[in-house]
């Protein structure tokens, strides 16, 4: 292999600047004036971030919470204004059962469909704009979650956006949600289903550039703001606070969970590292036993056509005719190069339980050393 | 945590205890409600039509004993004119069905309303939930939204008993019940975020947050009751305020908490495989970014 080559293929991997300059502003005629920066019928601009509503949020940490596998996952329903997505509501989908694929993807959209339906009737809204899907320690990179976005993307209005919630973290004290898109380059090598490595590099594929980020808000609508504000008041009648004097605190009380010095989610992490790691390496045995294989196939191919032309050439020289140049393709099955979409996306996973874990490090530091300034004084 | 304002109620809880037979249904007492159906309830409440004066919907949740859990609600279309009620009940119906399939624990418990008036047309919905929640008690939760000035926003919760010497059903007594706002440890942080999102003055919040950000605003609000009980344990010390025995027990189990294990030896061993891990963890990345890079070179 040339080191030029390498150092240029390095090179060519390296995140470009995400260089999507907006669309030129777009024209309208028949709105007012007044409106016409913000309505898009043609879905002309560019989504520039995520509102997220209170509603959604809670609903979306109860159906992670309550699901009996990992993979609680729904839809998202709103509207999209000036650049903005609102996410005004959610409803979760059903667990696939593992087999009887067809039944269940078949019974997963007529409840989709009966329920739009039924949330159009109490004036909801009802066009889909997305879907949430939850996760422990960061991990959400899957064949799944992918495909379904790659579907989504193609058919929704702006493409839709995957809101990934990460449960682990939320029980540490700090919920989490990040809003996603997959990447034009990626999008294109899917359609095309090749990833294939040269398809790769020309795409300048690598798991960090499987999805975008975007921005994401959390909005609660001016009502809940007064209920939050009303369930936050503290109560009049607490002993506690009347005697001991200073600002009375909230009603809802103090939560530390964040602070809590206890480690025990260290290990599941590692663990799960582990089974990655594991994973990766049998993806890449199989990878590269699949390109031993293409590579001996290739060069019986090329053995057998040198051996024709020599052969030939021996004919001419006595003046005889020359055989057939026959297709070598049809004499010799080279198998097609392996997919890298698996691998590709086992590598996000373990970079992200890696992030994960060292997030989880690097606070456990902190709490350590503020529990020690603590204790020593 | 308590919902809404205290009211002065005479909860009445029946004869629980000597409950002989296990299949005659109890009385709930009491009633939890999670933060989920209570939001729903209000976005409800938000997209009403200009000619509904309240809105109704059904409530899920799970029984234990005498206690009723509402986990999640939908909205139910209905209306209310001078002469009649009527529930979309193929809605319900429908409705039902795909919350259940979802989530097959929770089931039909009682139903809402909005506002906090109570009339011949409530009873009427009652007695129509209660076939549906039989052989159980429906319950019965009312939530003022506090858009009506002097009233204050706050949710409360009956379960009807009829009345009269004919029982008809346009006639029960909504008896209240306790009510009180219960969610998981885990959604905590969730729902703080929330708080902390309206009280914001444009009621938005980005994400994500910094966990450092969190930590940091834990630690000072650690540090401020730290202050605010020197200063009343400095005043009772001085003399100025009389000392209050309860207070003085609590804090005495708070603060007697130790932090030995961290001392000496055990903070060092925590601390190297603290950073181990840390270490350990950036590795994987590295590797996981090198080979990411390595799979778009050609063997060639």
């Amino acid at each position: 292999m040339a080191a030029t080559s390498m150092a240029a293929a390095l090179a060519a991997s390296l995140p470009v600047p995400s260089a999507t300059a907006a669309a030129p502003a777009p024209t309208y005629e028949a709105i007012p004036a007044s409106m016409a920066k913000v309505i898009d019928i043609e879905a002309d601009i560019p989504l520039a971030s995520v509102q997220l509503d209170a509603l959604v949020v809670t609903k979306i940490i109860k159906h992670a919470r309550e699901a009996p596998s990992s993979t609680a996952h729904g839809l998202l329903l709103g509207l999209d204004l000036d650049g903005i997505l609102e996410v005004s509501n959610s409803f979760p989908l059903p667990q696939h059962v593992g087999d009887e694929d067809d039944k269940s993807s078949k019974s997963s959209a007529r409840h989709q469909a009966s329920m739009l339906r039924s949330l159009k009737e109490v004036q909801a809204d009802d066009s889909v704009i997305g879907f949430y899907q939850a996760t422990t320690l960061g991990a959400f990179f899957n064949q799944a979650l992918v495909d379904t976005q790659a579907i989504h993307q193609d058919k929704l209005r702006h493409g839709g956006i995957v809101i990934v919630h990460d449960l682990s973290q939320t029980a540490r004290g700090n919920a989490s949600f990040h809003a996603y898109r997959l990447t034009a380059a990626f999008l294109d090598a899917y359609k095309k289903t090749n990833f294939s490595t040269t398809s790769l590099m020309s795409h300048r594929l690598t798991f960090s550039s499987i999805l975008e980020e975007v921005p994401l808000k959390i909005r609660t609508n001016p009502l809940l703001s007064a209920f939050l504000g009303q369930l936050a008041e503290p109560s009049k009648d607490s002993p506690s606070s009347a005697t001991i004097g200073g600002s009375p605190t909230s009603g809802l009380g103090p939560s530390f969970s964040v602070l809590d010095l206890g480690t025990g989610g260290v290990t599941r992490n590692l663990e799960q590292i582990v089974e990655a790691v594991d994973n990766y390496r049998t993806e890449e045995g199989n990878l590269s036993y699949m390109s031993r294989q293409i590579a001996r196939e290739r060069a019986k191919a090329e053995n057998y056509v040198a051996k024709r032309k020599e052969e030939n050439a021996g004919r001419v020289a006595q003046g005889l005719a020359p055989l057939p140049e026959e297709d070598v393709s049809r004499l010799f099955k080279i198998p097609a190069e392996p997919s890298r979409l698996e691998s590709l996306l086992l590598l996000g996973q373990i970079d992200a339980y890696g992030k994960s874990l060292a997030g989880s490090a690097s606070m456990g530091l902190v709490k350590m050393y503020a529990a020690n300034s603590g204790s020593d004084v | 945590m308590p919902l809404g304002p205290k009211s002065s109620a005479i909860n009445i809880s029946g004869t629980t205890v000597t409950d002989s037979s296990p299949n005659v249904p109890r009385t709930p007492t009491n009633i939890t409600i999670h933060p989920v159906a209570l939001f729903s309830i209000l976005d409800h409440y938000l997209r009403r039509t200009d000619a509904q004066d309240r809105v109704i919907g059904t409530l899920l949740g799970t029984r234990h004993d005498n206690e009723v859990e509402v986990r999640s609600s939908f909205a139910v279309l209905h209306s209310e004119t001078d002469e009649q009620v009527a529930v979309d009940m193929d809605y319900h119906r429908t409705m039902y069905e795909l919350h259940h399939k979802v989530n097959p624990k929770e089931v039909i418990v009682g139903w809402y309303s909005t506002g906090s008036n109570l009339n011949t047309y409530s009873a009427l919905i009652q007695n129509f939930y209660s076939q549906e929640t039989g052989p159980h008690q429906a319950i019965h939760v009312s939530i003022n939204t506090g858009v009506e000035e002097g009233q204050e926003a706050g949710v409360r919760a009956y379960i009807s008993s009829p009345v009269g010497i004919n029982p008809k059903p346009e006639n029960c007594v909504f008896v209240p019940v306790p009510v009180e706002l219960r969610f998981h440890d885990a959604e905590r942080s969730g729902l703080d975020l929330l708080v902390n999102t309206a009280s914001e003055p444009t009621s938005t919040s980005s994400q994500p947050v910094a966990d450092l950000e969190i930590i940091e605003r834990a630690i000072l609000s650690v540090s401020d009751m730290l202050d605010r009980v020197l200063t009343y344990v400095r005043a009772v010390l001085s003399g100025e305020k009389k000392g209050d025995p309860a207070i003085g027990r609590y804090l005495m189990d708070t603060l007697g908490a130790s932090t030995d294990d961290l001392e000496k030896g055990g903070f060092n061993t925590s601390l190297q495989d603290t950073l181990m891990i840390s270490y350990l963890a950036n590795l994987v990345r590295a590797q996981a970014e090198v080979s990411s890079r390595l799979a778009l070179t050609v063997a060639s």
